[in-house]
């Protein structure tokens, strides 16, 4: 049970800054993940909360107390860091069971022979892979890999567990399951976990909490509702889920206007302009415009998705040629025609973003 | 680890036959000389030999069992292991040198590493043989020769001074670096000067020598056809036919009495002044000076007993009848010279 | 970020950003540049004490200048040669369809076993062309080959033959592949394999004095031997380094670093081969012939010269004096290894001491056997405790053979994967455990041919173990000598079959493809 705290952390590579001024806690106990296009940093976070790369400046602590501060560090091997890197890291020389009791040896966990072979079977068994305790890696699967990988991370009881895009390098199919698998496993022995991935399914799924980075540091942070719900920003709402942007104002009263959302108010020279996010499944489309409070659009694409669909709408702007194009999820079999007109009312929380957006 | 075994038992168990040979003629000739108790001490000694292990190794197996003293035998090149005793310096573990020239011998004894020897071992070999100093002696004799081709070669030179002549052209094979040439040329500085020898050799380049590494090169040489006649030392006669497995078509030839090319060098032997077991290293001097192995040593290379001239095998003559020219033995140390001289006019 | 008033835990450390080497491991690369810098010291020492009169007339002299052109023009010409004939055989062998590739890759490989005065001896005997310069240059190619195939053979390996594909698809013939593709990333390798041929024939006294070629080399030899003159001999080999220090600084020169091989795990590997009938005609013909003048021509020339000695075999001393070689030139392997692991890891941690201690790791391996020989014994009669001994003659060893092992150990350690050694750091190992426990392990088979490379180098040494081995310890060579010393070579022929038969056992051993790359390519 350690809880993470990172503050102001920067790092730079020669003159490139790959982290800079970066912030985030992490209770104990939850399940953390880093979401972010590559080349934001991920991977370096990660290597700096294992003391494999050292901060410029900013602090790191491991349950309040300091593990790193600007140059002064606890060496990687002292800081009890479960570490799984993109590629299971394996060591190739070392069967399954030798891997996983590869931590169990060493200066302060030195332990018992008979102990330390119990601990590898409970681990493999944990993992369910106590089959292959003496294969060598180069037998097993990659899903495999990785799970041993983890039993191996857990073995030496970690502080904290870091995950680098640990699946990856899995096959579509099974990524899923053996991240819900892992996943399940961390949650289960309560080890407070950061994972770095860009797949945003996987981290709404998974964590207890959701940092989204960009440019070398965390732009927002919070539950997987409260960021997927509440983003600061297109690019950030864009990193949690689809989503469409459509022109607006905000007068000083407060009220919003856009072609969704019509006033019947004149123009106010104080008015704001800005966009609304709006996420596909906040449109609900309609056959006709029942209680006259519907926009008119017309559908100009439909993707399909089996379990569920995504409308392509166009929508008649303001000026006569103007077309605002929108997205709607829509569930199940979906009988629209391309060309069709259909009617759409916004049914969600109005997402202001002041910066005006020249969309397209 | 140093003890080696390896080679104890090879001296035990190899050439059995020779030394079961020699042990019976060593019988004879102990039952003879009462040995003085002094003597009688059996602490090993350390010998460096520029001999080769084959023509060695029987007569220390021979010697250890007559004596009861252990040889530890370092086999080298006489010239190399002579550098190496001088590096060494006090601080060397050999009790003694056994070395194939007197050069070797005398650049020891010029750096006051020998000890003087006495009695005995003097006694018996003629005094030309022996250093000025008197700290080493000759053991065997080798006499440089003229090896020519007596198919082609029909009128032998009288002198090495002759070997200048144009119907010598691109016939005749030296070999510069070879010790044994260099003992030649030092001599020829000593006994005819510095200036006269400088021409002679600037004759020979002239006259398109071809040049090899050894002796034995030059005589295979000249039975190859590869050219007519050499300057070798005279044993090589026979090892290189024995080497071929063949007679050889190749002959020796003495130059006039006195010519400085029947130069008589020594193979000999000196104590280290810095060895412990003076007495031991004496005995072994003694031992190879003695008549049963001097035959032995005679009939095995075809080099002269200077001791007994009238040991000498079938075919070999006495040495004190090739003509050789006086020459003190004790100067060939001076290579310093030599080296300079063949430096010079580019020979080496 | 930092409260005032919070209180630094004890356990944290100054961070070490530049991987600065350790106080450790400094200590062994001063350790390891002191044994180097020996033989160098006594050099010194030894010309110091020479009279300038007779060295003015050697070092200004025309002959000299002879000299010096024949050794750099033989040098040069014969790495040329050798890395053009071992590159070709490589290739051949990695890319062309052949039968018994393993058993091939093996052959070519022996001839590394075979000294170069055996070569030099049998081209002798052959009596197909005559002593001198031409003959030294074809002998010494034959002999310095394998060192080029054996440097191409795991640069190859490391070569990701997904890239080869691309590049095939984009239209490259396999000659542009070869020039585009493929050098640029073998190119270091070569060139660590042409400098050790060169100064393989800068030191080398067997094969020039038999074909009688006067090279630097030869001249120290002759100085030596003829006049006890070890200044002037001195002099000459100093002259010998300085020349190796050209050639090694060229060699840096022309080093490029912004080649690194890929060492990621998923790096391809079983390729395409040419299966054309014509090539592999060709290809195979090219190998045979090899294999036919460097390997069957000299075994069958010893075997013959054996068969018909006049002796018999004195078996115990056989077997004595080859347990005796076997045992000094373990040693010796064991303390090379030993130095060239920390040296190693000193050189890629970029520090300068290491790479001070590399380049004289390459300095003294162009010294010839003779002029270690007369270093260490001016160094050893002082110290009259390690004269004579095993060990002196094992340091010899090691210090004369340091250079062949140490690529081999330095790029076998820069191919562990980094990740690999970061996770034994989070899972609680320091450096020197993580070393032992994974960077060590997986680069064994590299370390392992390194050692297996000196080892055999030390069964063939002759004329440092002449100055150096303990009074009456013989190896093969040695007695190859004594016996060829004073022609009897039939006599040579059994000791020389024996150290051919027992040298070529590592040889085959570094030939095998799975010492190249070390296993850690298994993981995909």
């Amino acid at each position: 049970m350690t809880s993470l705290e990172l503050s102001e952390l920067s790092v730079t590579f020669g003159s490139t800054p790959a982290l800079s001024s970066l912030s985030l806690n992490v209770k104990s106990g939850d399940f953390a993940a880093i979401l972010g296009p590559s080349g934001c940093g991920k991977t370096t976070l990660l290597r700096a909360i294992a003391g494999l790369v050292t901060p410029n400046s900013g602090a790191i602590r491991f349950d309040k107390k300091l593990v790193s501060v600007s140059s002064l560090v606890l060496p990687a091997h002292k800081r009890n860091v479960g570490y799984l890197p993109q590629e299971a890291g394996l060591f190739p020389h070392l069967t399954v069971g030798e891997n996983v009791g590869f931590g169990l040896s060493a200066g302060s966990r030195k332990i018992k022979n008979s102990e330390r072979n119990e601990r590898i079977r409970e681990m493999l068994d944990l993992v369910g892979l106590i089959k292959l305790i003496d294969r060598k890696p180069h037998q097993l699967s990659g899903g495999q890999q990785t799970r041993v990988a983890l039993a191996r991370a857990l073995a030496i009881q970690p502080a904290i567990v870091l995950l680098d895009e640990p699946f990856s390098n899995l096959d579509y199919a099974l990524r899923v399951d053996v991240s819900e698998e892992v996943i399940a496993l961390l949650k289960k022995s309560k080890t407070t976990s950061l994972m770095v991935t860009h797949d945003r399914e996987e981290a709404l799924v998974s964590a207890d909490i959701i940092a989204l980075m960009s440019h070398g540091t965390i732009v927002q942070s919070g539950t997987p509702q409260s960021i997927y719900m509440g983003p600061q920003s297109a690019e950030m709402a864009q990193s949690t889920g689809d989503i469409v942007q459509i022109s607006a104002q905000r007068r000083p009263d407060g009220t919003v206007v856009s072609v969704l959302h019509p006033q019947p108010a004149q123009f106010d020279a104080r008015s704001e302009l800005g966009a609304l996010l709006i996420r596909p499944e906040e449109i609900r489309i309609h056959d006709t415009d029942k209680n006259g409070s519907y926009q008119r659009a017309t559908v100009s694409r439909v993707k399909y998705y089996g379990h569920d669909a995504m409308v392509e709408l166009s929508l008649p702007g303001v000026g006569s040629s103007e077309q605002i194009p929108l997205l709607a999820r829509v569930a199940g079999p979906v009988e629209y025609a391309v060309g069709e007109t259909v009617y759409i009312e916004h049914h969600g929380p109005i997402r202001w973003v002041s910066k005006k957006v020249t969309d397209r | 680890m140093t003890d080696s075994t390896p080679s104890e038992n090879r001296y035990r168990h190899r050439k059995g036959l020779t030394a079961a040979a020699l042990l019976m003629l060593m019988g004879a000739l102990t039952s003879c000389a009462a040995t003085p108790e002094a003597e009688k001490s059996t602490a090993p000694i350390t010998l460096y030999s520029g001999r080769s292990e084959e023509l060695i190794a029987p007569f220390i197996e021979a010697f250890t069992a007559e004596t009861g003293i252990q040889v530890e035998t370092r086999f080298g090149d006489s010239a190399a292991l002579a550098a190496q005793l001088l590096e060494e310096g006090a601080n060397s573990p050999a009790d003694l040198f056994l070395s194939q020239d007197a050069g070797a011998l005398g650049a020891l004894s010029g750096a006051e590493l020998l000890a003087p020897l006495e009695g005995e071992t003097l006694n018996q070999t003629p005094k030309e043989f022996i250093s000025r100093e008197e700290d080493w002696v000759g053991i065997t004799g080798r006499a440089r020769v003229f090896a020519y081709s007596p198919t082609r070669v029909s009128s032998l030179p009288g002198s090495v001074a002759d070997l200048v002549r144009p119907e010598w052209k691109g016939r005749v094979g030296i070999a510069p670096t070879n010790s044994s040439f260099q003992a030649f040329v030092t001599a020829m500085i000593q006994s005819q000067g510095e200036p006269a020898t400088q021409e002679w050799l600037e004759a020979i380049i002239k006259n398109e020598p071809k040049l090899y590494e050894k002796n034995s090169l030059i005589v295979e040489a000249i039975d190859s056809g590869e050219i007519d006649a050499g300057l070798v030392n005279h044993y090589y006669l026979w090892e290189v036919a024995s080497e071929l497995g063949r007679e050889i078509k190749v002959q020796n030839h003495f130059f006039t009495t006195g010519d400085i090319g029947n130069l008589l060098n020594v193979s000999g032997a000196g104590i280290l002044k810095s060895s412990k077991n003076q007495n031991g290293a004496k005995r072994f001097i003694e031992f190879l000076l003695s008549k049963a192995i001097q035959e032995k040593f005679v009939s095995d290379t075809h080099e002269f007993s200077l001791e007994y001239p009238e040991l000498s095998p079938e075919g070999v003559p006495q040495w004190s009848s090739i003509g050789a020219p006086k020459v003190d033995l004790s100067e060939l140390a001076d290579l310093q010279r030599t080296q300079k001289l063949l430096l010079k006019i580019g020979l080496l | 970020m930092l409260d005032t008033n919070e209180k630094l835990p004890r356990n944290l450390r100054e961070s070490n950003r530049d991987n600065r080497p350790s106080t450790l491991l400094l200590l062994a690369g001063v350790v390891a540049l002191a044994f180097v810098a020996l033989p160098i010291f006594y050099l010194f020492r030894l010309a110091k004490r020479s009279d300038v009169e007779t060295l003015t007339l050697l070092i200004f002299r025309a002959k000299t200048a002879e000299i010096i052109f024949t050794t750099i023009s033989l040098a040069t010409l014969v790495s040329l040669f050798a890395t053009v004939l071992g590159l070709t055989l490589a290739w051949t062998l990695h890319n062309v369809k052949i039968p018994r590739n393993n058993l091939f890759r093996a052959l070519v490989m022996i001839p590394i076993a075979i000294p170069s005065y055996i070569y030099a001896y049998c081209w002798l005997s052959l009596e197909a062309l005559p002593r001198g310069y031409f003959s030294a240059l074809i002998v010494l190619t034959l002999a310095t080959t394998p060192y080029i195939i054996l440097a191409t053979f795991s640069a190859f390996s490391r070569i990701d033959l997904a890239q080869l594909e691309v590049a095939q698809t984009l239209g490259d013939n396999p000659l542009r592949l070869f020039t585009r593709v493929i050098f640029p990333q073998i190119r270091n390798t070569i060139l660590a394999g042409s400098l050790l041929v060169t100064l393989y024939v800068l030191s080398d006294f067997g094969a020039v004095s038999l074909l009688g070629v006067d090279t630097l080399t030869r001249a120290i030899q002759n100085t030596y031997q003829g006049s006890y003159d070890r200044s002037s001999a001195a002099v000459l080999a100093i002259i010998l380094l300085i020349l190796s220090a050209l050639v090694i600084f060229r060699e840096n020169l022309w080093r490029n670093e912004s080649y690194h091989t890929i060492t990621s795990s998923s790096i391809t590997k079983a390729g395409k081969k040419y299966t054309q009938r014509r090539v592999r005609i060709l290809a195979s013909t090219l190998i045979v012939a090899y294999i036919l003048v460097a390997l069957l021509l000299p075994m069958s020339l010893l075997i013959q010269r054996f068969v018909t000695r006049e002796r018999a075999l004195d078996l115990s001393n056989l077997f004595n004096v080859t347990s005796s070689t076997i045992v000094v030139s373990a040693i010796g392997a064991v303390l090379a290894i030993a130095i060239s692991i920390p040296l190693a890891l000193l050189s890629l941690t970029g520090s300068r001491l290491g790479k001070f201690a590399e380049w004289g790791v390459f300095l003294v391996h162009a010294l010839p056997g003779i002029v270690m020989g007369l270093a260490l014994v001016s160094f050893g009669a002082q110290f009259s405790f390690i004269y004579q001994t095993l060990i002196l003659l094992a340091i010899a060893y090691s210090i004369l053979f340091l250079a062949r092992s140490v690529g081999f150990i330095s790029s076998s350690i820069s191919r562990v994967p980094k990740n690999l050694e970061e996770i034994s750091s989070t899972l609680g190992k320091n450096k020197r455990e993580t070393f032992f426990r994974v960077t060590l392990p997986l680069a064994l088979p590299g370390i392992l041919s390194g050692a297996l490379l000196i080892f055999l180098s030390a069964m063939k040494e002759l004329p440092a173990t002449l100055m150096l081995r303990p009074t009456g310890f013989e190896t093969l060579a040695t007695e190859i000598w004594s016996s060829a010393n004073i022609f009897r070579f039939s006599e040579a022929a059994p000791y020389a079959l024996l150290l051919v038969i027992f040298a070529a056992i590592p040889a085959f051993l570094i030939s095998r493809p799975d010492r190249q790359n070390s296993n850690r390519g298994e993981i995909s």
